[in-house]
């Protein structure tokens, strides 16, 4: 009884007994924990790390379906760097980051914010809102197929009644990255709003009513008030959102199949046509580490310039 | 005192009526660019394909369920059904026992090499999936899993969002509760199992849906595995029907048929959104905040 309430009293909280001898950092180490988080990292280590690591030795071999691997050395990383095709898929990549990032944090705080204010209707907006993130990407990417389709597609349509030219949204080199950007940003947003509406019902009201009382107003309070305290929130959203953006593949793939002519490809479909439609394995595996090291470009990038307070 | 009553009034809502008529004409707007899309989608599924590209109208001159009778009868819909029911509720209870037991020791238990493996999971969210795909899908064709519930559900359960959903939750967890778990006998796994994990059911309804919602959703990696169309899940066989087609040879299929299969594949995952819609915000907002 009193080792269970000395060991308590370290912190220890494990099973007391045989277990609680060894300790580490000054307390007791509780080998059960071990039982706790075997069987995940059973999974974790065959599951993400041990392909981590067979997929850069595959990166070095010419691995395909048809004949046995070769050892080839640097060449598919030579063959990156030549390939005029990585440098476009590279460039759709940025271009759709560069808008659809920005877009869902302003779209999002936007409605966050009209949501936020007590309305009859507010939760059905933000029930509706919600909605495309709660159906798969297939259903959203076959939705705007449609209503972009440039002949008899509905908002073509209601272009023309307007008495304007109808536009090619997804065959257009002009419209198609634009388009793809609009869609993800229109499937994406709900989920952020939800996050920054909670993030504005933590602002503590009595701020911004004294804020008014001492004759703030309503710019004023938001951006001296609601921004700063909604920063490490908006932080991890765009974290996330460029994670997800330099990813993306699913609606590229099912609303243009990165036509036309390739200028709406993103380094996931050219890994997917690499890999998966001409088996040439080895460089798909060299195009996933070039993802890999943007990605992290990123997130240095980001640590940098905004610190890491929403970790 | 005037003034401040003042100002709470104005920020209440107390606004001039012409503010209030935009604010309801900006409601309608947000709405309507929302779920206008989901409306024409189940409005084209009922249109008799002759109509579909000539006509606007914004109600079906004439109701027709052929494109619902051709989707079921061309493509197995039941069986993409029951895949994807399937592989999202065996890979969600798998992932939220792995998880919930794995968030847990990194939550409440000391032991050697925790700030390590801490850091290469929350490395590891950092990874985007794609790297690991051109290995795992040679492993999948060297074991002949490829059309197979291995190949959907194994690779699925390594994420680790689910670990630092439970641990976030964990480490608020009044610790007395296991003290006295402790004191009256219990060893750590019966703490867990008996008092620990039942108190927990918020955050697992939570995890449970988004976790789910992850893998019904799921697309890159069940159609790398499914060759067969009879392995398919609801997102990747409704591809079939797309109207632009793989490679742009254009599928046989018009918008009708198209719409009607997507509208089969999206009524369960909004009538599931609808009904379970505060605990999915909930999630989200527990999640998004801390995690």
């Amino acid at each position: 009884m009193d080792a269970i309430l000395r060991s308590g009293k370290d912190g220890n909280i494990g099973s007391p007994g045989r277990q609680g001898k060894f300790r580490y950092k000054g307390k007791l180490v509780d080998w059960a924990a071990y039982a706790f988080i075997g069987p995940y990292m059973l999974l974790f280590i065959t599951m993400k790390v041990a392909p981590i690591l067979f997929g850069i030795y595959v990166s070095f071999t010419d691995w395909s379906i048809s004949r046995a691997p070769r050892w080839v050395g640097l060449e598919n990383y030579l063959r990156a760097f030549t390939d005029p095709w990585v440098a476009q898929v590279w460039l759709n990549t940025m271009t759709i980051t560069l808008l659809v990032v920005p877009g869902t944090v302003v779209v999002s705080l936007l409605l966050a914010l009209y949501v936020n204010r007590k309305w009859r209707f507010s939760n059905l907006v933000r029930t509706f809102v919600f909605a495309p993130k709660a159906v798969a990407i297939t259903v959203t990417a076959m939705i705007w197929v449609w209503i972009l389709e440039k002949e008899s597609g509905i908002l073509n349509m209601l272009l023309a009644g307007l008495g304007l030219p109808k536009i090619a949204w997804l065959t257009s080199i002009t419209w198609v990255i634009p388009s793809i950007s609009m869609v993800t940003i229109w499937w994406g947003v709900g989920y952020n709003m939800i996050i920054l509406l909670a993030g504005l019902q933590d602002i503590p009201q009595a701020l911004i009513d004294s804020a008014h009382l001492d004759g703030a107003n309503d710019r004023q309070v938001f951006f001296r008030i609601t921004l700063p305290m909604l920063r490490p929130i908006l932080g991890l959203i765009i974290t996330l959102e460029t994670i997800a953006a330099l990813r993306i593949f699913g609606q590229v793939q099912l609303m243009t199949a990165g036509g036309p002519g390739g200028r709406s490809a993103t380094i996931v479909s050219y890994i997917y046509s690499t890999g998966f439609q001409r088996f040439d394995l080895g460089y798909a595996a060299v195009l996933s580490l070039l993802l890999f090291l943007t990605t992290l470009v990123f997130s240095w990038i980001r640590f940098k310039f905004y610190g890491d307070q929403d970790n | 005192m005037k003034k401040r009553r003042q100002t709470i009034e104005q920020r209440k809502g107390k606004n001039p009526a012409g503010l209030s008529i935009l604010w309801w004409l900006l409601g309608l707007v947000i709405g309507l660019i929302w779920i206008f899309p989901f409306y024409w989608m189940v409005i084209t599924s009922l249109k008799p394909e002759a109509y579909i590209l000539s006509s606007t109208s914004l109600f079906p001159e004439k109701i027709t369920f052929e494109h619902y009778v051709t989707v079921f009868t061309k493509a197995p819909l039941f069986r993409w059904i029951f895949n994807s029911v399937f592989v999202s509720v065996v890979v969600t209870l798998l992932r939220l026992g792995l998880s919930s037991m794995a968030g847990y020791a990194l939550a409440r238990m000391h032991f050697i090499g925790k700030k390590l493996l801490y850091l290469v999971l929350l490395a590891s969210l950092m990874i985007p999936d794609e790297i690991s795909i051109v290995p795992l899908f040679i492993w999948v064709l060297k074991l002949k899993l490829n059309d197979s519930y291995w190949s959907l559900i194994v690779p699925q359960l390594a994420g680790a969002f689910g670990v630092f959903f439970y641990r976030q939750f964990f480490l608020s967890f009044p610790g007395d509760l296991e003290d006295s778990a402790r004191i009256d006998g219990c060893n750590s796994f019966q703490t867990f199992r008996k008092v620990v994990f039942p108190l927990a059911t918020s955050a697992t309804t939570a995890c449970a849906i988004i976790l789910f919602s992850f893998v019904w959703n799921d697309y890159m990696w069940p159609m790398l595995v499914a060759f067969k169309t009879e392995w398919m899940t609801l997102p990747v066989g409704a591809a079939i029907f797309n109207p632009v087609g793989f490679q742009q040879t254009g599928s046989r299929y018009g918008y009708g048929t198209a719409m009607a299969v997507i509208t089969v594949a999206a009524l369960p995952t909004l009538g599931f959104f609808l009904a379970m819609q505060r605990y999915f915000i909930q999630g989200i907002t527990r999640e998004g905040l801390k995690g």
